[in-house]
């Protein structure tokens, strides 16, 4: 949609106000006439100020990770473990913990979401079975994560037993990594033309052949997209990682192990108060793994552009 | 019509339903030839999908159920009313009145509504409206990378930057609702700016065109038109940041200064629900925590009525 | 999808994987407790499983109660951990209490405050919100701001047992999670007040004599001055070897004299056990 109306919209940001001009012909009209384009470069200019103000802001928080982070940074501080009572050292573990809890969760969430979007935008028929799941996704997709929290600790790890574990954390992230890959997926299914689907019907194809073989690898890349964002989000969360993984500065092997996520330890840091330095350099490790999947969705998506 | 076969019986889900109802010339009959193997493999799949679609009814009611049932004994010692309206909170004395999480759970999103809402939409309005293609090239993804920000960034950034500041110019340890909507507002604008955008977007271009050909300027084609046609998206859009405003924890623990007392001032520290569940949690047991997590349910149930709004508006839109 | 398919199997093999795995490997010792304790548990763990690969130490950090629980009622702990002593229920447990540093309680302020001594119920009226300005301890006109730590808090635990008994904190004061949070924010406000412990405070912020006596080594060791208080290890009686292996490991001078020291405490002198 966006990309077709761009160029007329560009020309009619250009045409409006010189068009105006001319149909403005009296001296009461021209009187009117500038009042309403000062009025109207007030507003503009107001816009202006807003998307600059939140454009500083981040551009604020950026610089002032990067410039108090950066020195902390070494391959000392990625690749050893923190030692001694004010976490001294790296972060090493907090890193493997974290990524291995984000792929765990994505090898879980990942189908069922795919698949349930492909349910809902392929197979339902409106109605009130479908009204009701994605009012559950919606809901999902807006439950604070501190109560995700709770749910991850009374259901995963008290209730299943699970203790505090990669599991029962991957779990719960998973359930919050849902709702976003679910829509991004459905998205990306309907916004597939119809004139592809015909013509794989046309060839004899069957609903799951066409889905399976024609609509999903085109709708890849926006799915890939959806799943790189929520992978963000499950990087960046900590109040569900907290009480389902624990704090343990720990290296996982199996997926039973607790452990202790950037995050979390971030947190930890930061809240203790002691050992900024060491905030500093995981705040800003951090912002660089979640910025750089964001810069790989963007990526993607110009990529997918271009193709298409 | 030809004859229905008996193979030809099929589930109306699997069939080629865009080809069959866009063109009705082709009989729905003469689409289906597949073998039965392939009729159950379909069926199957259909299945598995589904209980995919389902899984996110069955999470939605687990964590409900979950959370609320921990929280029932409480209902039970204490009694519901005492939790829902008590404004005492002592863990030592078994008062659990939620009344002053409440407020200020309350003073802090709507602040930062107030202060982050505006701001957002106009800088969707900015995106959508004004800017230029290089423009909107640096300040789109600008916005969306403030969305990927994880928000112990933020409440850091809060501790280190935002109270002390707030300490110097009005006195105190700079802890408070203050503080909170001033960091809260900067987290809220990129989800509300993105969704808000959205919906501008989808405002047909023609309407636009129709006002710039009256004669409007292009703030009263904004203010006049573009506003009121995409206003239910972003009431949406704002009620979506509010709740991720109310939800928001671990950034909002770290700023409002956690004292268990009604709102008292702009300066003055206070609590929300979010930021003493996560302070009582390292130790409760007994009531305490079943309290806790009775204040998590209310949490889960605010969440749920905000997303309910905000289906009953777009569903109202739709009607319009 | 097939991408997908395989996904699917990726995860089956994963679990059935750590399945297996949870029968061979190392054994574990679950440490938990006191958020006062835990860095030490946690560097003692470090070095002890370096010394026996085959015993890894999990410490985590929950607040006394939380071990205390999870040592003695769910038993999902090998050993707690407690910034206090125990109450009269938690002593019904059974648990053997092992002391394993001291520490004393600082009340800090910020440097440019000129009071250096307050009588303990004076302390106990400031905490009570009812002395508000610090002139009325012999201080500048200057309003008193709070600082409190959360009730997880092993250290305010013992703070409202030795300064405040049953005299409610004033809800005004502002509840910080971490002790260098605390120092960090008194060093930035004038007329504030906090309490860290002894082996936190640095040059950000000043140490205050109570009841004239100097929070120093000497006194809390000796139990003088009057906000000291030791910390403790909490092990059932079915205590495993490699669990009790590394509460002796705590004990000895390699932790005592190292890491106790770097976290401010005092080693425990004598065989207290």
């Amino acid at each position: 949609m966006r990309e077709y109306f761009a160029e007329d919209r560009e020309r009619l940001k250009e045409l409006g106000p010189k068009a105006m001009d001319k149909a403005a012909r009296t001296e009461a009209q021209q009187g009117r006439r500038f009042r309403e384009r000062l009025a109207n470069n007030a507003a503009l200019g107001v816009l202006w100020v807003a998307a600059g103000i939140t454009v500083a802001a981040l551009v604020l928080i950026i610089l002032y990770v990067l410039i108090n982070g950066a020195p902390s940074i070494s391959p000392k501080f990625i690749f050893t473990w923190p030692h001694g009572v004010t976490a001294q050292g790296g972060i090493w573990p907090t890193i493997i913990s974290t990524v291995y809890v984000t792929g765990l969760a994505m090898l879980i969430a990942t189908p069922v979401a795919v698949l349930a979007a492909v349910y809902l935008a392929e197979y339902a028929r409106q109605g009130r079975i479908v009204t009701i799941i994605r009012f559950a996704a919606d809901s999902l997709a807006s439950v604070p994560s501190i109560v995700m929290g709770l749910f991850g600790l009374a259901f995963f790890v008290e209730a299943m037993h699970l203790k505090m574990s990669m599991l029962a954390a991957a779990l719960s992230l998973a359930l919050l990594m849902l709702p976003i890959i679910m829509r991004a997926t459905e998205e990306a299914i309907r916004a597939v033309p119809r004139y592809i689907r015909w013509g794989s019907y046309g060839l004899g194809a069957t609903k799951w052949q066409t889905v399976s073989k024609v609509v999903m690898p085109w709708a890849m890349p926006r799915i890939i997209t959806g799943l790189v964002l929520a992978m963000g989000r499950a990087i960046g969360e900590t109040a569900v990682v907290f009480y389902t993984m624990g704090m343990a500065i720990n290296l996982p092997l199996t997926p039973l192990d607790s452990g202790r996520s950037m995050a979390v330890h971030l947190y930890m840091l930061a809240v203790d108060g002691i050992n900024m330095p060491a905030a500093y350099g995981t705040a800003l490790m951090l912002m660089i793994v979640i910025l750089g999947l964001n810069s790989l969705a963007h990526f993607i998506q110009r990529r997918y552009r271009k193709v298409r | 019509m030809a004859p229905r076969l008996p193979l030809r019986q099929q589930d109306d889900s699997l069939r080629a339903p865009d080809l069959a109802e866009t063109t009705p010339q082709y009989k729905k009959a003469e689409l289906i030839m597949v073998s039965r193997a392939t009729q159950i493999k379909e069926r199957a799949l259909l299945l598995l999908f589904f209980l995919c679609a389902i899984v996110a009814v069955l999470g939605v009611v687990l964590i409900f159920a979950f959370v609320a049932v921990k929280a029932v004994p409480l209902f039970k010692e204490i009694g519901f009313l005492n939790f829902i309206a008590g404004t005492k909170w002592s863990v030592a004395k078994e008062q659990f009145g939620v009344v002053p999480f409440i407020v200020g759970s309350v003073v802090v999103t709507v602040g930062a509504l107030a202060i982050g809402a505006p701001l957002a939409i106009l800088t969707a309005l900015f995106l959508s409206e004004v800017a230029g293609p290089k423009a909107r090239a640096v300040i789109r993804p600008a916005v969306e990378l403030l969305a990927g920000i994880p928000s112990v960034v933020y409440g850091f950034f809060g501790v280190t930057v935002v109270a002390p500041i707030i300490s110097r110019v009005f006195g105190g340890a700079g802890f408070g609702p203050l503080t909170a909507w001033i960091v809260l507002s900067i987290m809220i604008v990129p989800t509300i700016a993105m969704l808000s955008e959205d919906a501008l977007d989808s405002i047909p271009m023609g309407i636009r065109e129709a006002s710039f050909a009256m004669g409007a300027t292009p703030w009263q084609t904004i203010y006049k038109v573009v506003l009121p046609a995409a206003k239910i998206g972003i009431i949406d859009a704002a009620i979506l940041g509010m709740g991720r405003a109310i939800g928001e924890t671990m950034a909002v623990l770290m700023i409002v200064g956690n004292a268990p007392q009604m709102f008292a001032g702009l300066t003055k520290p206070i609590s929300t629900l979010t930021s003493q569940i996560v302070l009582g949690m390292g130790y409760s047991s007994g009531a305490f925590r079943t309290a806790l997590f009775g204040m998590a349910a209310l949490l889960f149930l605010i969440s749920m009525a905000l997303v309910l709004i905000v289906r009953l508006l777009s569903h109202t839109d739709r009607e319009a | 999808m097939v991408k997908m398919k395989g996904s699917i199997l990726a995860l089956l093999l994963v679990l059935a994987l750590s399945l297996s795995g949870c029968t061979r490997g190392s054994t574990g010792i679950v440490v938990s407790g006191s958020t006062t304790v835990e860095p030490i548990a946690e560097v003692a763990g470090e070095d002890y499983h370096k010394a026996h690969p085959e015993v890894s130490v999990l410490v985590s950090g929950l607040g006394s109660s939380a071990g205390i629980e999870a040592v003695g009622i769910t038993k999902t702990a090998d050993i707690g951990t407690s910034s206090r002593s125990l109450k009269d229920e938690e002593k019904k447990l059974g648990l053997t209490v092992i002391p394993i540093a001291h520490d004393g309680i600082a009340v800090v302020v910020n440097p440019a405050n000129t009071v250096t001594n307050l009588q303990l119920n004076d302390l106990r009226d400031i905490y009570a919100g009812k002395i508000t300005n610090w002139n009325e301890v012999g201080g500048p006109d200057e309003p008193i701001v709070l600082v409190n730590r959360d009730e997880s808090s092993g250290t305010r635990d013992a703070f409202t047992s030795f300064v405040m008994g049953d005299t409610p904190f004033s809800l005004d004061a502002v509840v910080l999670p971490g002790t260098g949070q605390v120092r960090e924010v008194i060093s930035r406000t004038k007329g504030a007040i906090g309490y860290i412990s002894e082996g936190f405070v640095n040059k950000q912020v000043r140490a205050l004599n109570i009841n004239g006596i100097p929070p120093s080594p000497a006194n809390i060791a000796s139990n003088k001055y009057p906000l000291s208080r030791s910390l403790y290890f909490l092990a059932r009686a079915d205590i495993s070897p490699e669990a009790q292996g590394y509460i002796d490991y705590v004990l000895s001078d390699a932790i005592q004299q190292g890491p106790v020291r770097d976290a401010g405490y005092l080693p425990v002198t004598g065989g207290e056990r």
